[in-house]
């Protein structure tokens, strides 16, 4: 299901930029006519994106990265209508408040989002680091409240499970690309930072 | 397709808490053992967040979609056109997961495009500063071509500049259900001023070592 994206590749020669500009006319010729027109006007940004080549790179074991930070995405079929219901209460009564997830220390961003008739759930995060990591931190720190929200997923094998690296990469797709804002920015930097932005402030306070 | 998630409220009372938990148990009675399980372990931790609500509450990102905070998510899939996967592909396999495009568009946190379905579908989610329609705006004033490019591979794409463009992505998102974020007042400019914010502090810092 998943393939994984390349990694991350030096500055490119213009050769190799002039035969990838040259691969794409050919591939949109038969695009709708938006397309083939996008195609030209943004075409002198293009290339500065080809030549640039800081590619995303991976995040271990599956999945995008770009600098520090990295993506998970999983679509898990629900074992029964039952289920679904379940977690759309679970998430509802919660009110979309994972302030659990906070203590993971990694984690982003995470959404989840019912597909196609609640037959299937979308799960998609940002966090930081490798995936082995991400996923340990979950198992150690959080790993009552990862059963509770994926129980009812098809054959989860609990977050405990010898089994549950496997069942993850079963279900994941690596994204085929990732773009992050500040991708040198850690959930930790960023609180850091935070901290000291709060402290810059009071001290001008004082000075001023 | 889609149905939109509560608007923010008040923090609750402990009986209405209370009631809750009485219904996730009726609701958990014929889940698997250990959801079971882990709903008793997990519960006072998850009661505890129900009821303190009032300090990150899931508001509406506008038209469609759900925030926290300043920081709002938008998930759309959509069928491709014919064709459309083939090319997608290989655009963005061409600039290796590169968008610096994006940092034209000043409030996107994260963007993420994932092939879906065995290449008929595509999922696009981002994360966002503020509400919806002033960020498609965004997307159509600074980076239009790179938008026809990349979703003239769907199916019945109006063009980004089509007074359809809103409902096409309006008919194609599905809000989230859940939505965490780990600094939620955090807005893409934001991170950047303490960005320099921390350099400056380093470099300060350093000189009065030197």
């Amino acid at each position: 299901m998943a393939t994984q994206t390349p990694l991350a590749t030096k500055p490119k020669s213009d050769a190799v930029v002039e035969q990838r500009i040259q691969k794409l006319r050919e591939l949109y010729a038969d695009a709708p006519e938006i397309g083939k027109a996008a195609l030209e006007k943004t075409m002198p940004n293009l290339k500065r994106e080809l030549a640039a080549g800081t590619g995303t790179q991976n995040a271990g074991r599956i999945g995008a990265r770009q600098g520090k930070v990295s993506e998970l995405t999983g679509i898990f079929p629900f074992a029964t209508p039952a289920g679904a219901k379940r977690l759309r209460v679970l998430l509802q009564y919660l009110e979309g408040n994972f302030k659990l997830a906070d203590l993971v220390g990694t984690v982003h961003d995470m959404r989840f989002v019912f597909l196609d008739n609640d037959t299937r759930l979308l799960f998609c995060t940002a966090y930081d680091g490798d995936w082995d990591a991400y996923i340990d931190d979950f198992a150690t720190k959080i790993p009552d409240a990862l059963d509770l929200l994926f129980c009812d997923a098809e054959g989860w094998p609990g977050l405990r499970s010898p089994k549950i690296k496997d069942w993850i990469v079963a279900h994941q797709i690596a994204a085929d690309a990732w773009y992050v804002a500040s991708p040198n920015l850690t959930v930790a930097e960023t609180r850091r930072l935070e901290k000291v932005g709060k402290a810059v402030e009071e001290l001008l306070d004082q000075v001023g | 397709m889609a149905t939109q998630t509560a608007t923010p409220t008040k923090p609750k009372q402990d009986s209405a808490v209370e009631q809750k938990i009485q219904e996730l148990r009726t609701l958990f009675a014929d889940a698997p053992e250990m959801a079971k399980t882990g709903l008793e372990h997990a519960l006072p931790s998850l009661m505890s967040q129900a009821a303190e609500a009032q300090a990150s509450e899931t508001e509406s990102a506008g038209r469609i979609g759900i925030r926290q905070g300043t920081v709002s998510e938008l998930t759309v899939i959509a069928p491709f056109a014919p064709g459309g996967a083939k090319r997608l592909r290989a655009v963005l396999r061409l600039l290796n997961g590169n968008f610096s495009g994006g940092r034209k568009v000043g409030t996107l946190h994260n963007m993420r495009f994932v092939f879906v379905d065995n290449d008929t579908r595509f999922l696009f989610a981002t994360a966002y500063d503020g509400q919806w329609d002033p960020y498609i705006d965004d997307f159509a004033t600074k980076i239009p071509d790179e938008m026809d490019v990349i979703f003239s591979a769907f199916e019945g794409w109006p063009g980004i500049h089509s007074p359809k463009v809103k409902d096409w992505i309006v008919k194609h998102q599905i809000p989230a259900e859940g939505w965490y974020v780990a600094h939620p007042d955090l807005s893409v400019a934001e991170a950047g001023r303490l960005k320099h914010i921390g350099k400056a502090v380093d470099e300060f810092l350093d000189k009065l070592n030197e």
